[in-house]
């Protein structure tokens, strides 16, 4: 019954993406409206064929239909309610129609969003591209991906549940719905940016229409990210947040380009400027979250998060090589529509610093990408096997992400064209001396190493010069009498509270990495060991009985205060290897995490178990970090103050507003 | 000023944007056509000093039935060395695949398995949930791992009739990658 609603709920889906997109090439092409019209209202066959599609494989998780094979392979009778629907996105075929409804979603926003204008060739060319991505996953899961196959032969009474690493943390039910919602998301700048390429209509309005849906998406993967760095922590057991593991990178890629997007086109709405190279950063924005599927789901890379291997690479390859093919292809035959009016006056200006930031953003994703893929391209060349680590990502990176600080710092206060000495040191000077002041107490505080040292200097710059743009910002608008508030929303306030996230995670990740100590201790009961300050004492070790698994669990007392209950469990339905399970806890007041693992349990009763202990400074600030973005992407998409001139600098303070902006004139 | 300068530059830069899009779109073809034929990281083999040198000896009771094994009798069949664990999970997955290679068409392959950390009580549990009915040699203080160089189940070796090792597997093996290499190796008259 379940198999057979979402089949046909999904063959109903592509049959509607078809439908939708004959219609809307017809009506694109004899340009009759009504055509237009009627495509549009397909938009909403898709959702609802997802949506039932979804409930129907919900349902079948909920009431253990083991007759589906997904539902044997990924169901249990013993796992919790919310794992049992989260299970949706334990594997493949459920994370393909998880990402299906939500692609049919942004299709609905954007039809409903833009229906006014229904006539338009451009939206009608933007939904067109939407049907087609869509029509692209419901083939997928009719073909290699179907999430509703039966099981063969004999229905089976109970299944194994998700993998035990998917099933005991929370964390694991919202961080592939946000990640998936930020990778879906590039779909809607994407069928626009083809749109616009294809009609030829190149100028900034599109970009003004896509720029809110480009930075909901922008924000999602960011959080999406943020969680899965956290449930790494947090259920892996291994006490880092991120290993530049090839799914990591695959999600950490478009982001690199998202971020470089969404400041680059503030140079086309201000300027005119980079239009060629907008468009193809939002090309490859989107076509490396389908290569980043790929390189995650189709087995090529080995990854330690790979929970499924499928057949589905070479669909999601070609899918790579049309998208490839399609955007070359646009921006090779309209390059002649492209040329900016403008040039870059001076490099010492905002768009200046932009484009710098543009190139350490490319050259960001370009090393990770390389580092990715590398593996691959030298056993194609010569047959040789090796692999890239971590010495590579972070010795790579750390230059890149270090001059991304300063320019952090410094760009907010460049006005647009041109600057002069004497408002740099205006706007500067504040920032840099809690910049140096910040090193200085570092220095005096004990802490060594240029890295961190760097970037907590560079990082309090940053933030400094951060605040100090709300506060101008925020004093600026009482003055005004349009409330305090209106000093915080808008892009450019808003983008300094996402700046604030970006430090704060920034420093942690750098503190962390340095300042780190890790450790195994063998105790008995009763015994106490000392690690990194902290005494660690064994109380007890006992065991457990759960509904779906038996476990191990140690009682840890650290510092004589909060009792840690790391613990091993073995889940019944899979026979074999325990599962590790950390006991984390944030302790001197948010600047220092203990983690304690089980890392062996006793041989016999009474014998000692080895306890690992990590103790790393500010993890906690990741998280808090991910928080601000979050913030912060939601106050940049409240629209800002509307009376702004484009040629006022969104930084000027309150006093030199009226000189600068007789000074640059109008163009 | 638009006017004066407006035809070069146009034609200059449709040029530019053409060829670079050539250019990138050629990278990319390349690419593509790398990622399209790698074979996936599971069949990858490893490298080992190992490679086209005789296996180091395998000798003892199987905890299985008791009966005494030498790994010179599998001498005329190929036949995979496999270091596994009754508490590794890979190895459970890739169980099946080893029976099916142990009874591949041809009879000339033959699987022996070595326990990596682990004791006879649960090896035989779980070769009797999994299946495999080849000898099962105990390995009490690792110095057969230590031999082959192992690092953590599950790894394989596959020997030809000769007993030099072909090739090194580390993780799951699938019985059409190893039926593959046979074939490879029957054909290069290994």
């Amino acid at each position: 019954m379940n198999a057979l609603v979402g089949q046909t709920a999904v063959l109903l889906g592509l049959l509607a993406c078809l439908a939708g997109i004959l219609t809307l090439a017809a009506g694109l092409r004899t340009g009759q409206p009504q055509l237009l019209r009627a495509g549009r209202r397909y938009g909403w066959a898709l959702f609802a064929a997802a949506a039932v599609a979804v409930a129907a494989m919900e349902r079948a998780l909920v009431t253990h239909d083991f007759s589906l094979a997904y539902v044997a392979h990924n169901g249990s009778r013993s796992t919790p309610l919310i794992f049992t629907i989260s299970s949706l996105w334990a594997a493949l075929e459920g994370s393909i129609l998880l990402w299906t409804l939500i692609l049919t979603v942004y299709v609905v926003a954007v039809t409903s969003k833009f229906r006014s204008r229904v006539g338009d060739p451009l939206v009608g060319w933007a939904t067109l591209v939407m049907f087609a991505v869509s029509a692209f996953f419901f083939a997928l899961m009719l073909g290699p991906a179907n999430p509703f196959t039966r099981v063969a032969g004999v229905i089976p009474l109970d299944g194994p549940g998700p993998n035990p690493l998917l099933q005991n943390h929370p964390l694991m039910v919202i961080h592939p719905p946000m990640l998936y919602a930020g990778y879906v998301g590039f779909t809607v700048p994407f069928a626009f940016a083809v749109a616009a390429l294809v009609t030829g209509r190149l100028g900034e309005g599109w970009l003004v229409e896509t720029r809110r849906w480009t930075l909901f998406a922008w924000g999602f993967l960011s959080v999406g990210i943020v969680l899965g760095a956290w449930w790494s922590y947090e259920v892996l057991g291994w006490g880092g947040f991120w290993a530049w593991d090839p799914v990591e990178n695959a999600s950490f890629i478009p982001w690199l380009c998202g971020t470089a997007y969404i400041h680059s086109v503030m140079v086309q709405e201000r300027r005119g400027m980079l239009r060629v190279w907008n468009l193809s950063l939002l090309l490859a924005t989107f076509s490396l979250t389908v290569l980043g599927t790929f390189l995650t789901r189709s087995g090529v890379l080995q990854s330690v998060h790979a929970f499924s291997e499928s057949s589905i690479g070479p669909w999601i390859l070609s899918f790579f090589g049309a998208i490839v093919v399609v955007s070359i292809g646009l921006i090779g035959w309209r390059g002649d529509r492209l040329r900016s009016p403008g040039a870059i006056d001076s490099p010492i200006s905002r768009e200046g610093a932009f484009l710098l930031n543009n190139l350490l953003f490319a050259g960001f994703a370009f090393v990770v990408l390389l580092g990715t893929v590398f593996p691959l391209l030298v056993e194609a060349i010569n047959g040789q096997q090796l692999t890239i680590g971590r010495p590579f990502f972070d010795g790579m990176t750390q230059p890149i992400a270090l001059t991304l600080l300063f320019l952090m710092a410094v760009a907010p206060a460049l006005p647009w064209r041109t600057a002069s000495s004497e408002v740099l040191r205006h706007r500067l000077a504040v920032p840099a001396w809690t910049g140096c002041l910040t090193l200085v107490g570092c220095v005096a505080f004990g802490l060594r190493g240029i890295a961190p040292l760097l970037a907590f200097g560079l990082g309090a710059f940053a933030a400094a010069a951060a605040v100090r743009q709300l506060v101008v910002a925020t004093r600026r608008s009482m003055a005004d009498g349009s409330g305090p508030w209106r000093g915080i929303v808008g892009r450019a306030n808003g983008g300094m509270i996402v700046h604030l996230g970006v430090i704060v995670i920034a420093v942690a990740f750098s503190a962390s990495q340095a300042y780190g100590h890790r450790a195994e201790v063998q105790l008995q009961a009763g015994q106490t060991a000392t690690v990194a300050g902290h005494r660690i004492q064994l109380v007890d070790i006992h065991g457990q009985h759960h509904a779906n698994r038996d476990s191990m669990v140690a009682d840890v007392r650290v510092d004589g205060g909060r009792i840690y209950r790391p613990a091993i469990s073995q889940y019944f339905a899979m026979a074999g290897g325990g599962v590790g399970t950390p006991s984390v806890d944030t302790t001197a007041g948010g600047l220092s995490d203990v983690y304690v693992t089980l890392a062996a349990p006793p041989d016999q009763a009474g014998g000692p178990a080895v306890i690992g202990v990590v103790v790393q400074p500010l993890v906690a600030w990741l998280w808090f970090g991910g928080g601000l973005i979050a913030f912060g992407t939601l106050l940049a998409a409240i629209p800002g103050r509307r009376r702004r001139r484009p040629v006022l600098p969104a930084s000027a303070p309150a006093h030199v507003a009226p000189r600068d902006l007789s000074a640059v004139g109008s163009q | 000023m638009n006017a004066i300068v407006a035809s070069p530059p146009a034609r200059r830069n449709r040029r530019t944007a053409l060829y670079s899009a050539v250019a990138v779109g050629v990278i990319l073809v390349l690419f593509i056509a790398v990622l399209a034929t790698r074979s996936s990281a599971v069949d990858k083999q490893a490298r080992s000093p190992l490679l086209g040198r005789e296996a180091p000896s395998l000798s003892g009771p199987s905890v299985i039935d008791g009966r005494p094994f030498e790994l010179t009798s599998m001498r005329g069949r190929y036949t995979l060395v496999n270091f596994f664990a009754s508490w590794c999970v890979p190895c459970q997955h890739e169980q099946p695949q080893l029976v099916r290679f142990a009874h591949s068409q041809g009879g000339d392959t033959a699987v022996v398995a070595v326990l990596f950390s682990d004791t006879a009580g649960p090896a035989r549990d779980y070769l009797r949930a999994n299946g495999g009915d080849w000898p099962v040699l105990a390995d009490p203080n690792g110095q057969s791992a230590l031999d082959y160089g192992v690092r953590g189940p599950p790894e394989s070796y596959l020997l030809n009739r000769d007993g030099i090792v072909l090739a090194k597997f580390v993780g799951e093996v699938t019985a059409d990658t190893l039926e593959r290499l046979v074939a490879r190796a029957k054909v290069a008259g290994q």
